[in-house]
């Protein structure tokens, strides 16, 4: 989330990919580091350990998704 | 400029504070003006000096703020220029304290304390039990520091403190070295502080671990023996010290356990560089007990990048145990230790300290 947002904050495209369980913190960092409107796309948790072809499954239910948040955020 | 809240009577402020999110999940002392004044004008400053910004709320931590909590956490005046040493020493870059709030680690701020304030700024127990019940100024800084991580940080679990499951330590963690019967030079002059200089050391702890040795008098080479288990305690295999390696750690030998290494002729620092060649895995083992976290490379993965990362210090009681205290070791800073000087040159003396 904070990698996101310092991103964008160079003027750099970004959205952050961030798991269920933790979205409640990405609000609390995206308030307090003054970007609440930073793109985001939910991620299913856990995602680390999951099995790679898990990874690509998540991966390809989302891209359209980042692409579009990229999209808008250009 | 001041927010304050009212209630009809003390009972219903605490309950007011604790449905509000501001306390510790414990009862804590309502922090009225009359005595937040007080306990900032201990500290010798004006209340609206600034000391930083506290993550990852990036709330600004005063002068008063900081009494606030120290109000709060039940500290007396006496305790307030340590309180404000370890906010200061959090606030530090080198602590990552935002990234360590925010972590699913476990990590919990210990706070050490060297020097003369130890006395006059407490007393701060550093014999039995003292990361246990029964120690007022231990227990007071620790809780503190904490109140003002919860308040002007905004580290609250689950929401932007995602600990997994934290440990007893995040209520309070807070003791001294036993610098007059320790064999050894304290704590604090490794980092380059002169022995009557009062510091803090702030570093992110995880519990406690005891580690379990009895001397063998008839051995003279008994010494290496502890040093060994002491090294195992470090750096167990399940530790982040071991697999994410380059963090600090500490560990607090008890007088018994010092005796023996200061009569083998070790002090603090050949005992860091004994414990330094020690403190190792090899990459095969870390591949078959930590896949994840595994890499193609051979020969053995150190814990630490030198010896001045495992921090020596003195406490506790006599007897069969001491403590090694691994460490979250991430974070952009790997979440170094930071010292800060207790400055109670600027004490102000409170006529009267009974807090109303």
């Amino acid at each position: 989330m904070r990698d996101g947002i310092n991103i964008a904050k160079l003027n750099i495209p970004a959205v952050a990919l961030v798991t269920e369980e933790f979205w409640p913190q990405g609000d609390f960092v995206s308030v307090s580091l003054g970007m609440p409107e930073i793109p985001r796309v939910k991620l299913p948790h856990p995602v680390a350990g999951s099995g790679t072809e898990n990874m690509r499954m998540i991966a390809k239910s989302v891209a359209t998704q980042v692409i579009a948040s990229l999209d808008t955020n250009a | 400029m001041r927010d304050l809240l009212t209630a009809k009577s003390e009972e219903d402020a605490l309950e007011d504070l604790h449905r509000k999110g501001l306390t510790d999940g414990l009862p804590v002392v309502v922090p009225t003006p009359s005595r937040v004044d007080r306990m900032a004008l201990a500290s010798g400053n004006d209340p609206d000096m600034v000391i930083g910004a506290m993550g990852p709320g990036n709330g600004v931590a005063t002068i008063e703020k900081i009494a606030v909590a120290a109000v709060m956490a039940g500290c007396v005046p006496d305790h307030m220029p340590v309180v404000l040493a370890a906010v200061k020493a959090v606030i530090n870059p080198v602590f990552d304290l935002t990234e360590m709030q925010a972590t699913t680690h476990c990590t919990a701020p210990l706070i050490i304390v060297n020097g003369p304030a130890r006395f006059s700024c407490g007393p701060i127990s550093s014999g039995y039990g003292a990361l246990g019940p029964g120690h007022r100024a231990n227990a007071s800084i620790g809780r503190a520091l904490r109140l003002a991580m919860i308040n002007i940080g905004g580290g609250r679990p689950g929401s932007s403190d995602m600990a997994l499951l934290g440990h007893p330590g995040k209520f309070t963690y807070c003791l001294a070295e036993n610098e007059e019967e320790s064999p050894f030079e304290p704590l604090h002059t490794s980092f380059g502080f002169e022995r009557d200089e009062s510091i803090v050391t702030v570093m992110g702890g995880e519990a406690p671990h005891s580690v379990l040795f009895g001397a063998d008098g008839d051995d003279p080479k008994s010494y290496k023996g502890l040093l060994d288990i002491l090294a195992i305690g470090l750096t167990n295999p399940a530790t982040n010290n071991a697999i994410l390696t380059g963090g600090s750690a500490l560990i607090i030998l008890n007088p018994e356990h010092a005796a023996v290494l200061a009569d083998a002729g070790l002090n603090r620092t050949t005992i860091s560089e004994e414990l330094h060649t020690r403190c190792l895995h090899t990459e095969k083992d870390i591949k078959r007990l930590v896949p994840a976290f595994s890499s193609n490379r051979e020969g053995n993965r150190n814990a630490f990048t030198g010896p001045e990362q495992i921090l020596i210090m003195m406490a506790g009681g006599s007897g069969l145990y001491s403590m090694a205290i691994p460490t979250w070791s991430a974070g952009a800073h790997k979440n170094s230790p930071s010292c800060e000087k207790i400055e109670t040159d600027f004490f102000c003396e409170i006529p009267d300290k009974k807090i109303d």
